[in-house]
């Protein structure tokens, strides 16, 4: 959380400098726009995993007194968490497919020159982290309840 | 046709069975791809948009706008806002009430969520009108129909998702916003004139302030107001004069609102260390799930493109004779019904990608057709048996039953369904602004 919340500071501060820079003394910061790319990139997925660890992911929660009432919310929780994790495995591994073309290639940034695989090996690693945890979250649900309510 | 179809149907039942959007549409997105084309097809299509949607520069607003949003919450402007209205509108009868949908509307500007509105005004606003004597109907009904603002007077976080989804320009649809926004305001200060007319109890009038009451009041929120007037000015095209120049893309728009946000809130020394590393924080969170729902949504879309959907159903349109405005009078009281059972944004994300081909290919505008949506589902918010603003005030409140809510909230309901007629009719309300830019 400590990155993303460093990086969405930056990429605020940069877009103020930016627009000042530009509108004052005609000289707008050229990088500026490929790096509100990266950061962007960055603050969502150094966030996804924690995200994912605390469930807030949006969801429906219409019929949540339903399953309370038939006493299964904690196991149909647990499933849905391991389901979740479950089906990102394939799109991780594309990504790194995805990324090592990129490298392979030799793909850069227009002007500072950065090679665009970093970022996308960072989404690569963040998703399959994302993927770990939600597992994680899945079976502790089911094996360990007690612990997510000492966590909390 | 068939395939999609089913992949909605899928989608809604995960959803309901808890599977978070994102998920849901990925998932059901994926598969129909996959069935449509072929599995490896299917995993690029979505590792592709995973990573270009995620490195996308117009993206960038959705950070900066929520950020802008905490900070200005941060300084508890919500309280100050209705004590300015108040200074101005608590002497008339109502007045309490009609101040509640101005600091609602205040507080919409920059705040993006109808039901956190509520919520926050819910704390600001009830003890005050209870302590007037002001009816539990009145004082509720201004207060749940008010935070429907919340969705519509830019910058909006929905908006900013429909302008995503729908390759529509977000500066457009935040000028678009700002008419039908005013006109929410006007309107509901009208309903407001209307009960007290009938009910003459349920709303006294209050002490009348003096000028150096409201002066002090001013002091509160003039620099949030101003920054909001910069941001929208700014991003209108209206600052673009000697000697400052200022024009914004969204993203500049939202990332001058923030830094402003964070200025301001420094200034008046309510900013700690901890304080902002905590609305950082809470922002990338925010960030991270509207960027997940939004890349499901949009491999939904694909999907759904790819099963032909949108031609179906154009053709079924064509082929049945059924006149343009029949087919948007279908629309809505769709939304109408959903908005019974999904809240704003997932509403927008499920129906948006079916209905949107199928609208702008008979001709309507999709900046016209954002706002539309949006009004409706705010409508949908207040509309009986289970508008959850309505729930969400009832949870924060306490004593009061969504009957009496709901009876409060009818004048409201009407005056928006009003505004919504006018806005159907009279499409230049909403386009005639946007037109300018």
């Amino acid at each position: 959380m400590g990155v993303a919340s460093v990086v969405l500071f930056f990429l605020m501060g940069m877009t103020f400098f930016d627009v000042l820079l530009r509108s004052a003394m005609n000289a707008p910061i050229e990088a500026a726009p490929e790096l509100t790319r990266m950061s962007v990139a960055v603050v969502v997925f150094t966030s996804l995993p924690v995200l994912s660890a605390q469930g807030q992911h949006i969801t429906v929660d219409l019929l949540d007194p339903l399953f309370a009432r038939f006493r299964i919310d904690r196991l149909w929780n647990a499933l849905v968490s391991l389901g979740c994790g479950a089906m990102l495995w394939w799109p991780a591994n594309r990504v790194v497919d995805l990324a090592e073309r990129s490298r392979s290639y030799g793909d850069l940034t227009e002007f500072l020159q950065i090679p665009t695989f970093y970022i996308s090996w960072l989404i690569a690693i963040m998703t399959f982290i994302t993927m770990v945890v939600l597992i994680l979250r899945g079976l502790v649900m089911l094996f360990a309840p007690r612990f997510m309510e000492s966590a909390r | 046709m068939t395939a999609s179809l089913i992949g909605f149907a899928a989608v809604l039942v995960l959803v309901l069975m808890r599977m978070p959007i994102a998920f849901a549409m990925g998932l059901v997105g994926m598969i129909g791809y996959m069935a449509e084309n072929s599995f490896r097809g299917s995993i690029s299509m979505v590792s592709r948009l995973i990573i270009d949607a995620s490195q996308d520069y117009g993206l960038s607003v959705v950070p900066l706008f929520v950020l802008m949003g905490l900070f200005v919450n941060k300084g508890g402007i919500a309280r100050e806002l209705y004590q300015v209205s108040n200074a101005f509108l608590g002497h008339f009868r109502g007045g309490l009430a009609m101040a509640t949908i101005m600091a609602c509307g205040g507080f919409a500007a920059i705040s993006g969520s109808s039901l956190a509105t509520a919520a926050t005004m819910a704390k600001v606003a009830m003890p005050e009108m209870r302590r007037f004597g002001y009816s539990d109907r009145l004082s509720t009904a201004s207060i749940a129909a008010g935070g429907t603002l919340g969705i519509l007077i830019p910058p909006s976080v929905i908006l900013v998702i429909y302008g995503l989804l729908t390759e529509t320009s977000i500066g457009k649809l935040f000028i678009a916003g700002v008419v039908p926004g005013f006109m929410g305001i006007l309107f509901y200060l009208v309903a407001v004139r209307w009960s007290v007319w009938r009910n003459p109890e349920a709303g006294p009038a209050g002490e009348r302030a003096t000028w150096a009451e409201r002066l002090n009041a001013i002091k509160g929120v003039w620099a949030v107001l101003l920054l909001f007037f910069l941001v929208i000015g700014g991003l209108y095209g209206a600052l673009n004069f000697w000697p400052i120049y200022l024009r914004f893309s969204p993203t500049e728009a939202a990332g001058m609102g923030a830094a402003g946000a964070f200025l301001i809130a420094l200034a008046r020394g309510g900013l700690t260390f901890s304080g902002t590393f905590e609305v950082l924080k809470e922002t990338s969170l925010t960030t991270a799930s509207l960027f997940s729902v939004l890349i499901g949504a949009w491999i939904f879309s694909n999907f759904v493109n790819l099963a032909g959907l949108p031609e179906a159903l154009r053709g079924a349109v064509t082929a049945y004779d059924v006149p343009p405005w029949a087919v948007m009078a279908m629309i809505l009281g769709i939304y109408i019904i959903l908005g019974c059972v999904f809240e704003s944004l997932s509403m927008l994300l499920l129906t948006v990608p079916i209905f949107f081909p199928l609208v702008t290919s008979l001709g309507y505008d999709p900046v016209w057709f954002g706002i539309i949506v949006v009004v409706v589902t705010e409508i949908s918010l207040i509309t009986p048996p289970v508008g959850l603003n309505v729930f969400v005030l009832k949870g924060v409140v306490g004593n009061v039953t969504t009957g009496t809510i709901f009876r409060g909230v009818t004048p409201f309901w009407v005056v928006d369904i009003i505004r919504l007629a006018l806005l159907l009719g009279i499409p230049a309300l909403a386009l005639y602004l946007p037109s300018q830019m």
